[in-house]
């Protein structure tokens, strides 16, 4: 049995493989990269989100990422474009690849206001992309140096792959198995009844049993739609399937390109010949490129043979690690007490994708701890409008927010009618109410606590109000 | 593994979902009647928008009228008349200002109308000068009904307008800058109609998001700008009299309480002129089944309206004289905040941001 298991592994990562899912996955990825890019700097959203705000809501051992000043804001971005550009083309790839990596997250981290999960698994994605041979084929890589043209690869850099979809899509399904989303058809009801407008849909989308068939519906199809994608008997049906629902939440939700990449990524699944026809499309396409590569001589696979049992055992460790972390993040919510949708306790890295709709109303005051007078602050002034909607629900970033204000206004002399306060350490409170999914809403954060007194780290935290149902 | 073998998990997975559906819908009293938004917004356009904005039209141009007879005939009484019409003006624009999208938008009309405190320096030295481009981002504090406020209604207005040819001369292009503005807008808003009617999107650029979102943000404007900066609530409890809004014509209170009626109006859907009931943001909430919520946020509205009702003084006054009701009436106002801006824009499933999301 052991020795099954361990012969069945050993073939999942190290037996020959054709190359072609990987370069098709290369080559579409990197397309969905430079769409994903080039959209963003066309909607205005480097200077909306990077250059104009004052303050950037930092992640917890990453606050010392800081956004470049002004318009260098855009170098990032117009790297990941040059970098996407040659992924696409397959030159320099694993530089192209290293510089889209670290650009994207570099701005992804300069502010969780803007966090998604879609943006995180595009850093997975190429961050896994670094290590893959994708080319090795059919590239400019290939042609400047034939010598690393390879016809075949290990099996790993394509399970790998399918390993973080699925990933995305259990995670995701297992979030849904909770009452909000399956007893109550919460937030799918809200979010669909505000649609009733669109053409032919639209007048049952304010039908309650529709809110539950899609609640249901999606809730299987994260859960097993990656099993049917496994299995060749199911499969043609299963991307069918991925690509309506994917469609759907495109045609209803603002959810970006997520619908795109996801429709994309599970090509991934399909068996070598499929990519391998793909591949014969694009070399017909592309003439000049074909007369080149035609007369190259398909090479047989010499990987297998070139892994020595270290050089596997590392990959096998590397492996390990990677899956085993990707399993347990999502996972580590279960160590925090009270509610995970209200305290948003390992909430975020975790493929909890259009799960739940809160909405909450922050008032924060400033205290001058000499004579217990208190200022209510304007949020505006400090924060755009992207930053306040999402600050005003999530505990760690109502935090860094009041860390924020105390020390705008630490020594700060103010004159008002000819009383001048000056503000020593002042204690910075809030009252914070919040909506979770359609309840009512109720006290998330009271005035009784001085929020300067906590430490933003990971333990638990026992200062907001709790959840009552 | 076959298709048509995994058929009847899928089936029974659907009945499920369609048993639990089922079984909720068992619970609610009645039927489900299908609600429209552009019923809603075709109301609101019709019978609140489109003639509160030709209302404020007619005021202004009233105001200007008044004002041109006042500079013919500059007596006591016209003057009184003057004032009497920018009265009607300032209150009227206490629904168009809600309406903060499209046309007004378009032109900044909001800002340019009643932002206060005015810088009281600035327009002297305007009028000084004489000249002045009252567009400029640098005279936005020198204009609007509340700059006109200050000009009829200062200690010895009648004598400077009087004497003064070039405090007339200003007040006559303040007026007339409002005049041309609201012209804009009523031209504007009757072809603009049909694109809100129509607008019914979840986006944030749709009229209805906008609407939402600019609705929240007047009731917002009413508590803090009218109430609670007066009252120091952004100033360590220090009183601010100079922040009272129209503190020289004493109209602080009635603006309150027109904004506060004015918004209640908007969320009944009800007619600006005959205040007969229509499709509103209330009829939303209960298509929601959001009755409970419904019923606060009307009584909200009607005692926060009494409450104003109570003052026997000007806001000015309350401000030292009266702080315990004007705290009683904060709060109030702090309350319906989180009624309208959490609860009624989440059960909406209304968008503040356009950038992407998903959902968390």
């Amino acid at each position: 049995m052991q020795k099954l298991l361990n012969k069945n592994i050993s073939k999942a990562l190290f037996s020959s493989v054709n190359i072609a899912p990987l370069v098709v996955f290369r080559i579409i990825f990197g397309a969905l990269l430079l769409y994903g890019s080039i959209r963003f700097v066309a909607k205005g959203w480097v200077h909306e989100l990077y250059v104009a705000p004052d303050f950037y809501f930092g992640y917890l051992g990453f606050e010392w990422v800081k956004p470049l000043p002004g318009s260098w804001m855009y170098l990032p971005f117009i790297l990941m474009i040059i970098a996407a550009l040659l992924i696409i083309l397959g030159w320099k790839y694993r530089w192209s690849c290293s510089v889209y990596f670290l650009s994207f997250t570099y701005v992804e981290l300069l502010d969780k206001s803007n966090y998604l999960n879609h943006y995180y698994f595009v850093s997975l994605m190429v961050f896994l992309m670094i290590w893959l041979p994708a080319h090795r084929k059919f590239s400019l890589d290939t042609y400047f140096r034939p010598g690393l043209r390879s016809e075949s690869t290990t099996a790993w850099t394509i399970n790998i792959l399918k390993f973080q979809l699925a990933m995305v899509y259990i995670f995701a399904g297992i979030a849904k198995i909770n009452s909000d989303w399956l007893m109550e058809a919460m937030p799918l009801k809200i979010w669909l009844q505000a649609h009733h407008n669109v053409p032919l849909l639209g007048e049952y989308l304010q039908k309650e049993w529709v809110a539950y068939v899609f609640s249901w519906a999606g809730c299987c199809y994260d859960l097993f739609i990656v099993f049917f994608l496994l299995y060749k008997s199911t499969r043609i049906w299963a991307y069918t399937f991925v690509i309506i629902f994917h469609l759907v939440t495109w045609l209803l939700f603002p959810i970006g390109v997520f619908p795109w990449v996801m429709i994309f990524s599970t090509l991934i699944f399909f068996n070598s010949d499929f990519h391998q026809t793909i591949l014969n499309g694009f070399r017909r396409i592309m003439n000049s490129f074909s007369s080149i590569k035609r007369h190259q001589k398909p090479e047989t696979s010499k990987m297998e043979g070139r892994l020595s049992p270290q050089r596997k055992a590392w990959i096998t460790g590397l492996i390990s690690i990677y899956v085993l972390l990707q399993i347990a993040v999502p996972l580590r919510h279960v160590f925090y007490p009270g509610h995970l949708f209200w305290n948003e306790e390992g909430f975020r890295f975790s493929w909890r994708v259009m799960l739940m709709h809160k909405e909450g109303y922050a008032t924060f005051f400033v205290e001058d701890r000499s004579t217990g007078r208190m200022s209510e602050i304007d949020n505006s002034g400090y924060l755009t409008e992207t930053q306040e909607d999402q600050m005003s629900t999530q505990p760690d970033m109502i935090l860094q927010y009041a860390n924020y204000i105390h020390e705008q206004y630490q020594g700060k002399t103010v004159t008002y009618r000819g009383q001048s306060f000056t503000f020593e350490d002042p204690a910075v409170r809030a009252q914070i109410y919040v909506s979770l999914n359609g309840r009512p809403s109720q006290l998330f954060v009271s005035k009784r606590h001085d929020l300067t007194a906590f430490t933003y780290d990971l333990k638990h935290r026992d200062w907001i109000e709790p959840f009552s149902n | 593994m076959k298709i048509n073998k995994l058929a009847p998990t899928f089936l029974l997975l659907l009945t499920t979902a369609l048993v639990i559906a089922a079984c909720k819908k068992e619970d609610e009293e009645g039927d489900k009647s299908s609600f429209d938004k552009k019923a809603l917004l075709t109301n609101l356009s019709e019978n609140m928008i489109l003639p509160a904005v030709n209302q404020y039209n007619e005021d202004v141009n009233t105001l200007l009228v008044d004002f041109q007879d006042f500079e013919q005939n500059t007596t006591a009484q016209q003057l009184e008349i003057v004032q009497e019409s920018w009265k009607q003006a300032y209150l009227s624009w206490q629904t168009v200002k809600i309406f903060d999208f499209g046309p007004i938008r378009d032109i900044g009309m909001k800002g340019a109308t009643a932002t206060y405190p005015i810088d009281t320096s600035q327009v002297n030295d305007n009028v000084q000068s004489g000249s002045y481009n009252l567009a400029s981002l640098s005279n936005v504090d020198a204009i609007g009904l509340s700059t006109v406020d200050y000009l009829l209604h200062r200690q010895g207005a009648l004598d400077s307008l009087q004497n003064n040819a070039k405090v007339v001369d200003y007040t006559a292009d303040v007026i007339g800058k409002l005049v041309d503005e609201s012209n804009t807008i009523t031209t504007e808003w009757s072809s603009y109609q049909s694109t809100f009617n129509n607008s019914t999107g979840t986006s944030s650029t749709s009229a209805f998001s906008k609407l939402i979102n600019e609705y929240n943000r007047d009731f917002e404007l009413a508590k803090t700008a009218k109430v609670g900066v007066p009252l120091g609530k952004q100033s360590l409890d220090v009183p601010l009299p100079n922040y009272v809004e129209a503190r020289y014509g004493d109209l602080s209170f009635d603006l309150l309480r027109a904004s506060l009626v004015a918004l209640k109006k908007v969320y009944n859907g009800q007619s600006f002129e005959t205040g007969n009931d229509g499709v509103g943001m209330d009829d939303y909430l209960v298509h929601l089944e959001e009755n409970d919520l419904d019923n606060m946020i009307d009584s909200g509205f009607q005692e926060m309206i009494d409450k104003t009702d109570e003052f026997s003084m000007t806001l000015e006054d309350a401000l030292e004289n009266d702080t315990q009701r004007m705290n009683e009436l904060y709060n109030m106002l702090q309350g319906q905040v989180v009624h309208i801006k959490t609860d009624m824009t989440s059960a909406f499933g209304v968008l503040i941001t356009y950038q992407d999301n998903d959902g968390d």
